[in-house]
C-alpha cells in the first residue's frame, strides 16, 4: 500500500519517519519536506477554514502521491502512496491517517514519551509499518 | 494538469524548435512591444550599458493618442539578447517579434563610430524579418557631441539608422523623450499593421502556422471548410494578439473570445490554447495593471516563512471591479486560472510547444500570485517539472532558479529550496559541459534558509529545528561544493559548522569520519587564517565545576582585605547568582584553571595552542597542548597572567583543533555552566619567602592550612626555652610595606603567649622590606608547664581540706570563683576542672608524658597596590614544639624559716629526664639528681609581705574574697620568689622549673605571708629574734614583754593574746603541763576589744623556770569567729597569728 509515513511536529520538524525501503529515506525526507510547504498553506487561516483533518491528496509526483492529515495539535501525517497503485481508494488512506492517528494517540499516552522528542519507539515503529504495508 | 495524451499531435522531434526559453515572462508582457537593447562596440563599458539600460528600462508604458483621439497605453519589454529564432513563434504570439532596436555603443574615433555603425546594420539584418524600426545611441569622445561636425565623425552612407549621439557623462536629457517617440514610432507601425490584418477578409486569409506546424499541412486541402474555420480562427487569435500590443484592450477580448469559439470547433487545440493564454493575459492586464517585473527584488532566503504574501487582494480587486464591468468579455479572477490550466492542458498536448508550455506555466503561476493563491500557483510550477524539453543546462539551471523565485514568493521556502539544490546540482551534473562549482556552491547556500539552516551555529543550536538528517545531507553537499569550488577555508567552516550543530544527529561512524574530513580540509587551508567565532562542541569540554588557583610554591594564594579578615564578609559578598569566585587572583602571577575535557571521537586527539578565553582585565594565557583519549576525561591546567587588576571574566576558553581554530564559549556549552567565571584579580602584591632557623617537621599533623610555606619542629623540656630566627626575604619586585605578626593556635591565649613570645617592635623594625633583601626576627618558645604533680596532696603532714582536684585546676585565673562552687566541687576529680581550665589542662594531663603543641606563625603582608587595594598575603610557619617532661614537684610543705621574714618552702622533687640534672634551687645551692630519682629541697622564700595582700584586707565589702584569693596571691609570690633552674649535663640543656599555681593551705599561708599583727616580743628588755637562743637559770624572772601593732587598715576586734609554755621533746610529743615547771606572774590571756589600725596593744608578764630543760613558749593572738573579714567561713574557729618562730628557751 504505502511506501512512507512521517510524522512532523507542530513546528514542522520531523518526529517519525518510515520507509518500507530504508534505502530510499533520503528521498523521501525530501519530498515529504517539500510537502510540508502545501499542508502549511493549506492551513494557513486566510485559505478557508478547514474541519477535516484530512487534508486530501498534497502532490502528485511521476511515481508518488503524497497525502497529509492534520491533527488539532498541528501534528501531521503524512504518507507517501505509490501513485502506479491505482486500486487503493481514497477511503483506505483516510482509515490509514485514522489508524495512524490512533496509534499515535497511544504512543502520547505513554508516560515516558515527553511531547516534541522524536518517537523512537520500536513498538510504534512496528504498528506504523503494519499499518502502511497494510498488513493490519 | 498535462493532457494524458500527450504529443499526440505532435510530431518527430526533429522540428525547428524554440530552443530558448523565457521564464522572466509576464503574461502582460503579451501586449508589449519587444525592443532590444543591444550593447554594440568594445569600448562601452558594462556599467555604463547598465546605467542606460536601467534608465530606458523604466520607459515600460508609454501613452499615445491614436487618429481617432483615443489614448492608447502602449507597453514596451527591453530586454537585452534575443535569440532570432524565438521570432519564429511571432506569428503564434506576436509579443514574441522583436519589433525595436536599440543598440549603445561608443566611439572614439571615425574608425570605432563606423565599426559601431556596422554593427547595428548587422543587428538590423538579423532581425530584418520582424524589426520595425532602430535607433543607435552613440557616445562620442568627450566634447564631440557640441559640434560633431567640427571632428568630422560622421555615421557612414549606408548607415540608415537615426544616430542619436550623447555624451555618456552629461545627462543626456532628451534620452527619454527619444525613446518615446521611437515608442511611437514603433506603435504606428503597429497599428498600420494591425489596420491592414484587420481589412483583410477574413474568409481569404492564408493560414497561420507555429513553426512546427508547417509540416502537418503540407498536401491538405486548405479548402475544405474546416480548415478554412482554422484560418478564421487563427487570424481571429492573431488580431486580438495586435490589439492587446496596440492597446485595445476590449477588441483583443472580443478577438480572443471569438477565436477561442471558432478554434474548439476545429479542435485546432495548439491554437485554441493560445486564444484562452490571450484571453487571460488580457484580463489579467485589465485586473492586475500593476503587476510588474520589478517584484523580483524579493530575494530567497531575505524572507521568514510565509511572508510573501501579499497584503491584501481586497483594494486592488475594488479598483478593478469597475473597469471589469465597463469592458466585456473579461474574465474573472477563477476564470483566468482556469483558462490558462486549460490552455496549458491544449499546449502539453504537443512535444514542441513545450517552451510555450514552460512559459504559459510561469506566467500562470505569476498571475496566481498576483491573487494570492499559492495552492494554484504551486500547482503550475509543479506542472514545469514535468514538461520534458531538450534545453540545455544552463536553462535547466534558469528553470530552476525561476521556479525557486516563485516558490519563495508564495511561501514554499522548502520547495524553493529543493529547487535550488536541483538547480545547484545541475551546474555541476554529469551532463554539464562546463561545471561551475562556485554557481553550485552560491545556490547551495542559498538553499540552506529553505533548510531551517541558520549559519550561525549560536542561533542554530538555539533555534534546534528543521529535518538532522537532511540538514547533514545538504551540508555535506554544501561542504563539497565548497571544496571543489576552491574554498577550503569555507568547506573547514561548514565542516566545522556541521560538527558542531549536528553532532547529536550524527551517528558514530559519520563523527568519526566527518572528523577526519575536518583535518583533511583543515590541513588545505592552512595558511589561510579565517576568523572562526564559534565552539566547537565536540570536544565536549566538562569545566569542573570550580575554577581552582594553584597553591604557589612559597605563597599562600589566598588573599584577604585586612578590614573583612575573619569576618567571613567574603562569603557574604558574594553573589549567588552571580559566578564569582570566592578567591582572588593577583596582577602578573601565575594563574591556573582546571578543566576536564572529553574527546567524543573514537580516535586520539590533538588539541594545540589551547587558551582562556577571558575579558575584562588583559590577561596573557599560556597555550597548552594536550592530546586526548578518546572517551577518557582528561584533566587539564591552563594557566596565565592578569596584567590589569579589576574583575577578569573568564569566558570560555579557545582551541586548535583537527586543525580549526575554535573559541569555545561558556555560555553555548550544553552543560550547565554559568556563562562566565568572574574573578577579582588584585594589584600586585610582594611575595615573601619566610625560613626559620629551626629544622622543618617531618608532617603536619591536624591542621590544615593552604598557607603554610615551612614549618619548624622542636623538642623542648618544660621550662626550656629557645630562640626560633625567622628570615623573611622578599622575592618580589615590590616593597613590603606591611607585615603582621600573628600566633594562632588552639591553646587558650595565655598558655599560648607563654609558650611563644616574639617582640612587635622587631617586626615593625622590619619594614619597609624592599625587593631582594631579608629581615629577620626572633620567636622565643617557651616549654610552658605544670611542675607541680598533680595528685598529690599539699603535705602528708597536714590534714587538708583543698584536694588534689583543686591542684590539677591551679590555673591562675580560674573561673567562676564563687564560694560554693569551690566548696562543692573540692572533692571532684580532674575532669571536672579541666572543662574549665581548657588546653592547658587537657595539655597537662598527659604529663608526665611528653605533649605537642602545634601552632601557626601566621604573617600578613601587603605593598604596592595591593596595599593600597586592602589586599594582603598570608604566610604561614608551622610551628610543632614536642614538650618533655623534665623535673615535677610531687610534694611540698612550707617550714618557718631562723627568720621571720622569711620561711622555708620545701619541695620533693623528681628529675623525670633520663639524665642527670644539676638543680640549682636557690641562689649558689645546687644539687645533683640522677635520672628518675627524686630529692627534697628547701628552697629560703621570703614571706609574702603585707604590701601584697593589703588591698585584700582593705577590702571594705565582705564580697566574695576568700581565702582562695590569698591562696593565690601567695601562690604567686612563691612562683616569683622560687626558681628552680635546672641544667640537664649531658645535652647542656637548661631551663628553669616554676611553681605556678601552687596551692597553700590556711596553716601554710601562715606560714608564707607576714603576719597582719606587728610583734615586737622583748625579754627583759631585749627584743627576741628568732634566732637568739635564750638561756637563764631555773628560778631566775624573765620579764616577758610584748606589743602587738595592727598593721592592717581596719581594727579587729575581740582579739584574745594568749601566751603558753610547751615542752617539745622532739619525739612528735608536746608536752603543755607545765605547772609544776614554772609560775607565770601576771596573766596569761588578755582579750583586747579593739585593735585600731595602727594602735599597739601591749602586754606585760614574769615568768619563772623551776626546773631547767628547753622550754618553748608560744604567743599566739586568737580572733573569734567573724571578727576579721578574712576568715570567713573557712576557718570556723576563729583566726590564729602566732609569733613565729616559737621562742625558746634554755633554762639551767
Amino acid at each position: 500500500m504505502a511506501v512512507c509515513a512521517a510524522i512532523v511536529g507542530k513546528d514542522n520538524s520531523p518526529k517519525f519517519f518510515c520507509c518500507v525501503n530504508p534505502d530510499e529515506e533520503l528521498n523521501f525526507q525530501y519530498k515529504v519536506l517539500s510537502s510540508l510547504d502545501i499542508i502549511e498553506e493549506k492551513l494557513s487561516p486566510g485559505i478557508k477554514p478547514n474541519t477535516e483533518m484530512y487534508l486530501g491528496i498534497l502532490y502528485s509526483l511521476e511515481n508518488w502521491k503524497i497525502y497529509g492529515y492534520v491533527t488539532n495539535t498541528k501534528i501531521k501525517f503524512i504518507i507517501v502512496v505509490d501513485s502506479s497503485n491505482l486500486t487503493l481508494r481514497d477511503n483506505e488512506i483516510r482509515s490509514m491517517f485514522r489508524k495512524i492517528h490512533a496509534e499515535y494517540a497511544d504512543m502520547v499516552s505513554n508516560p515516558f514519551y515527553i511531547p516534541g522528542e522524536p518517537i523512537t519507539s520500536k513498538t510504534f515503529t512496528c504498528s506504523i509499518k503494519n499499518i502502511i504495508t497494510g498488513t493490519v | 494538469m498535462r493532457s494524458s495524451v500527450s504529443y499526440i499531435l505532435s510530431t518527430g522531434p526533429t522540428e525547428p524548435n524554440m530552443s530558448h526559453p523565457d521564464y522572466e515572462q509576464f503574461s502582460h508582457d503579451h501586449a508589449a512591444l519587444l525592443i532590444l537593447l543591444k550593447h554594440i562596440g568594445a569600448q562601452l563599458k558594462p556599467k555604463i550599458f547598465n546605467k542606460f539600460y536601467d534608465r530606458i528600462s523604466k520607459i515600460n508604458e508609454v501613452k499615445v493618442t491614436d487618429s481617432t483621439g483615443q489614448v492608447r497605453n502602449i507597453l514596451v519589454r527591453f530586454i537585452k539578447e534575443h535569440p532570432v529564432e524565438n521570432n519564429d513563434w511571432g506569428d503564434f504570439q506576436t509579443h514574441r517579434r522583436l519589433l525595436g532596436l536599440v543598440s549603445l555603443g561608443k566611439y572614439d574615433s571615425q574608425v570605432e563610430l563606423n565599426e559601431v555603425c556596422r554593427v547595428h546594420e548587422s543587428l538590423k539584418v538579423k532581425y530584418n524579418a520582424t524589426l520595425y524600426d532602430s535607433r543607435c545611441i552613440l557616445f562620442g569622445p568627450a566634447g564631440s557631441i557640441d559640434d560633431p561636425e567640427k571632428e568630422h565623425f560622421t555615421t557612414p552612407s549606408n548607415f540608415k539608422t537615426r544616430a542619436l549621439f550623447y555624451d555618456e557623462l552629461s545627462v543626456c536629457a532628451d534620452l527619454e523623450q527619444q525613446i518615446t517617440e521611437f515608442i511611437s514610432a514603433l506603435f504606428w507601425v503597429l497599428e498600420s499593421k494591425r489596420l491592414e490584418r484587420s481589412r483583410e477578409k477574413l474568409e481569404r486569409v492564408s493560414l497561420l502556422y507555429a513553426p512546427f506546424e508547417k509540416k502537418d499541412f503540407v498536401g491538405l486541402d486548405m479548402e475544405s471548410r474546416q480548415n478554412k474555420k482554422r484560418c478564421t480562427g487563427r487570424m481571429t487569435k492573431h488580431l486580438g494578439d495586435l490589439c492587446l500590443q496596440a492597446g485595445l484592450i476590449s477588441e483583443c477580448l472580443q478577438y480572443y473570445t471569438n477565436a477561442a469559439d471558432i478554434l474548439k470547433s476545429v479542435n485546432d487545440w495548439l491554437w485554441l490554447g493560445g486564444a484562452f493564454e490571450g484571453l487571460s493575459a488580457a484580463s489579467a492586464l485589465v485586473l492586475y495593471p500593476n503587476m510588474q517585473r520589478n517584484e523580483h527584488f524579493q530575494r530567497i532566503g531575505s524572507l521568514p516563512e510565509g511572508s510573501p504574501k501579499k497584503p491584501s487582494m481586497d483594494t486592488l480587486q475594488n479598483q478593478t471591479v469597475v473597469v471589469k464591468k465597463n469592458i466585456p468579455n473579461v474574465l474573472s479572477p477563477d476564470d483566468i486560472a482556469k483558462r490558462y490550466r486549460e490552455a496549458i492542458i491544449h499546449y502539453s498536448k504537443y512535444q514542441n510547444a513545450g517552451i510555450i508550455e514552460t512559459e504559459a506555466s510561469f506566467k500562470a503561476a505569476r498571475i496566481s500570485v498576483e491573487q494570492n493563491h499559492a495552492l494554484q500557483a504551486a500547482s503550475f510550477l509543479q506542472n514545469v517539472v514535468y514538461i520534458n524539453l531538450s534545453l540545455s543546462e544552463q536553462e535547466k539551471i534558469q528553470r530552476f532558479e525561476t521556479l525557486s523565485d516563485l516558490y519563495t514568493q508564495i511561501g514554499f521556502n522548502r520547495k524553493a529550496a529543493f529547487c535550488l539544490r536541483l538547480a545547484a546540482t545541475r551546474y555541476v551534473s554529469q551532463q554539464n559541459p562546463s561545471p561551475n562549482w562556485n554557481r553550485c556552491y552560491a545556490l547551495m547556500l542559498q538553499s540552506l534558509s529553505g533548510h531551517k539552516l541558520i549559519l550561525d551555529p549560536v542561533e542554530m543550536i538555539e533555534a534546534d529545528q528543521g529535518w538532522p538528517i537532511l540538514q547533514v545531507q545538504i551540508l555535506q553537499d554544501l561542504i563539497v561544493a565548497a571544496k571543489r569550488a576552491g574554498y577550503s577555508a569555507l568547506a573547514t567552516r561548514h565542516m566545522t559548522f556541521l560538527l558542531q550543530t549536528m553532532w547529536h544527529n550524527l551517528s558514530d561512524t559519520e563523527q568519526k569520519e566527518l572528523s577526519i574530513q575536518l583535518q583533511g580540509l583543515s590541513v588545505q587551508c592552512e595558511g589561510s587564517p579565517v576568523p572562526l567565532v564559534f565552539t566547537l562542541r565536540d570536544l565536549k569540554p566538562h569545566l569542573r565545576p570550580k575554577v581552582i588557583e594553584k597553591e604557589k610554591e612559597d605563597t599562600g594564594p589566598f588573599l584577604f582585605t585586612p578590614i573583612h579578615f575573619g569576618t567571613g564578609s567574603l562569603d557574604r559578598r558574594r553573589d549567588k547568582t552571580n559566578p564569582k569566585m570566592e578567591f582572588v587572583w593577583v596582577e602578573n602571577e601565575v594563574c591556573e584553571v582546571t578543566l576536564k575535557l572529553v574527546n567524543p571521537l573514537p580516535f586520539e586527539l590533538k588539541v594545540s595552542n589551547m587558551r582562556l578565553l577571558t575579558s575584562g582585565v588583559v590577561f596573557e594565557s599560556i597555550p597548552e597542548t594536550v592530546v586526548l583519549a578518546p572517551d577518557v576525561p582528561t584533566s587539564l591546567t591552563l594557566s596565565g597572567w592578569a596584567r590589569e587588576s579589576g574583575e577578569l571574566e573568564i569566558t570560555g576558553y579557545s582551541t586548535h583543533a583537527l586543525g580549526v581554530k575554535s573559541n569555545c564559549r561558556l555560555k553555548y556549552m550544553s552543560n550547565s555552566f554559568p556563562s562566565q567565571y568572574k574573578v577579582d584579580v588584585a594589584p600586585n602584591l610582594p611575595v615573601l619567602q619566610a625560613s626559620t632557623s629551626l629544622p622543618q617537621s617531618a608532617s603536619f599533623s591536624n591542621i590544615h592550612d593552604d598557607n603554610i610555606v615551612t614549618s619548624a619542629s622542636v623538642s623542648l623540656y618544660h621550662g626550656e626555652t629557645v630562640c626560633c630566627t625567622i628570615t623573611l626575604t622578599n622575592t618580589s619586585q615590590i616593597p613590603i610595606e606591611m607585615l603582621d605578626v600573628l600566633i594562632s593556635s588552639g591553646l587558650e591565649p595565655m598558655v599560648q603567649d607563654q609558650i611563644f613570645q616574639f617582640d612587635q617592635e622587631d617586626v615593625k623594625i622590619i619594614l619597609p622590606l624592599l625587593p631582594a633583601q631579608s629581615a629577620t626576627f626572633t620567636v622565643k618558645i617557651y616549654g610552658a608547664a605544670n611542675f607541680l604533680a598533680p595528685n598529690s596532696a599539699a603535705s602528708p603532714t597536714i590534714p587538708n581540706e583543698y584536694n588534689s582536684g583543686f591542684f590539677s585546676s591551679m590555673s591562675t585565673s580560674l573561673p567562676g570563683t564563687s564560694l560554693s562552687r569551690v566548696n562543692s566541687s573540692f572533692r571532684s576529680s580532674n575532669s571536672g576542672h579541666s572543662s574549665l581550665a581548657g588546653g592547658l589542662t587537657t595539655l597537662f594531663q598527659q604529663q608526665p608524658g611528653s605533649s605537642t603543641v602545634e601552632a601557626q606563625l601566621k604573617l600578613r603582608y601587603s605593598g604596592g597596590g595591593g596595599l593600597q587595594a586592602q589586599y594582603c598575603r598570608i604566610s604561614t610557619v608551622f610551628f610543632m614544639v614536642e614538650l618533655l617532661p623534665s623535673l615535677h614537684v610531687t610534694n611540698w610543705d612550707v617550714l618557718p624559716a631562723e627568720t621571720s621574714t622569711q620561711f622555708y618552702l620545701v619541695l620533693d622533687i623528681v628529675n623525670l629526664t633520663s639524665q642527670e640534672m644539676e638543680l640549682e634551687y636557690a641562689p649558689s645551692k645546687r644539687m645533683l639528681v640522677e635520672a628518675q630519682e627524686s630529692c627534697r629541697v628547701p628552697v629560703p622564700i621570703d614571706r609574702c609581705p603585707l604590701s601584697k595582700l593589703s588591698n585584700f584586707y582593705d577590702e571594705g565589702d565582705r564580697s566574695l574574697r576568700t581565702l582562695m584569693d590569698v591562696n593565690k596571691i601567695c601562690s604567686e609570690h612563691i612562683s616569683d620568689q622560687a626558681k628552680l633552674k635546672w641544667l640537664l649535663n649531658t645535652t647542656d640543656a637548661k631551663g628553669v622549673a616554676s611553681l605556678k599555681g601552687i596551692t597553700l593551705s590556711s596553716r601554710m599561708l601562715d606560714i608564707v605571708r607576714m603576719s597582719p599583727l606587728d610583734w615586737d616580743v622583748r625579754i627583759n628588755g631585749d627584743t627576741v629574734t628568732a634566732q637568739d637562743d635564750i638561756s637563764c637559770e631555773a628560778g631566775d624572772s624573765l620579764e616577758l614583754q610584748m606589743s602587738i601593732g595592727n598593721s592592717l587598715g581596719i581594727s579587729i576586734k575581740d582579739l584574745t593574746l594568749s601566751i603558753q609554755f610547751y615542752q617539745d621533746y622532739n619525739n612528735g610529743t608536746l608536752n603543755y603541763r607545765m605547772d609544776t615547771r614554772l609560775a607565770l606572774s601576771g596573766t596569761a590571756k588578755k582579750v583586747l576589744p579593739s585593735l585600731d589600725p595602727r594602735d599597739v596593744a601591749k602586754h606585760k608578764c614574769n615568768v619563772v623556770f623551776f626546773t631547767p630543760g628547753l622550754y618553748k613558749m608560744d604567743i599566739q593572738c586568737h580572733s573569734p569567729d567573724g571578727s576579721v573579714h578574712t576568715t570567713g567561713q573557712l576557718i570556723p574557729m576563729g583566726h590564729i597569728w602566732k609569733f613565729t618562730p616559737p621562742i625558746s628557751i634554755q633554762v639551767k
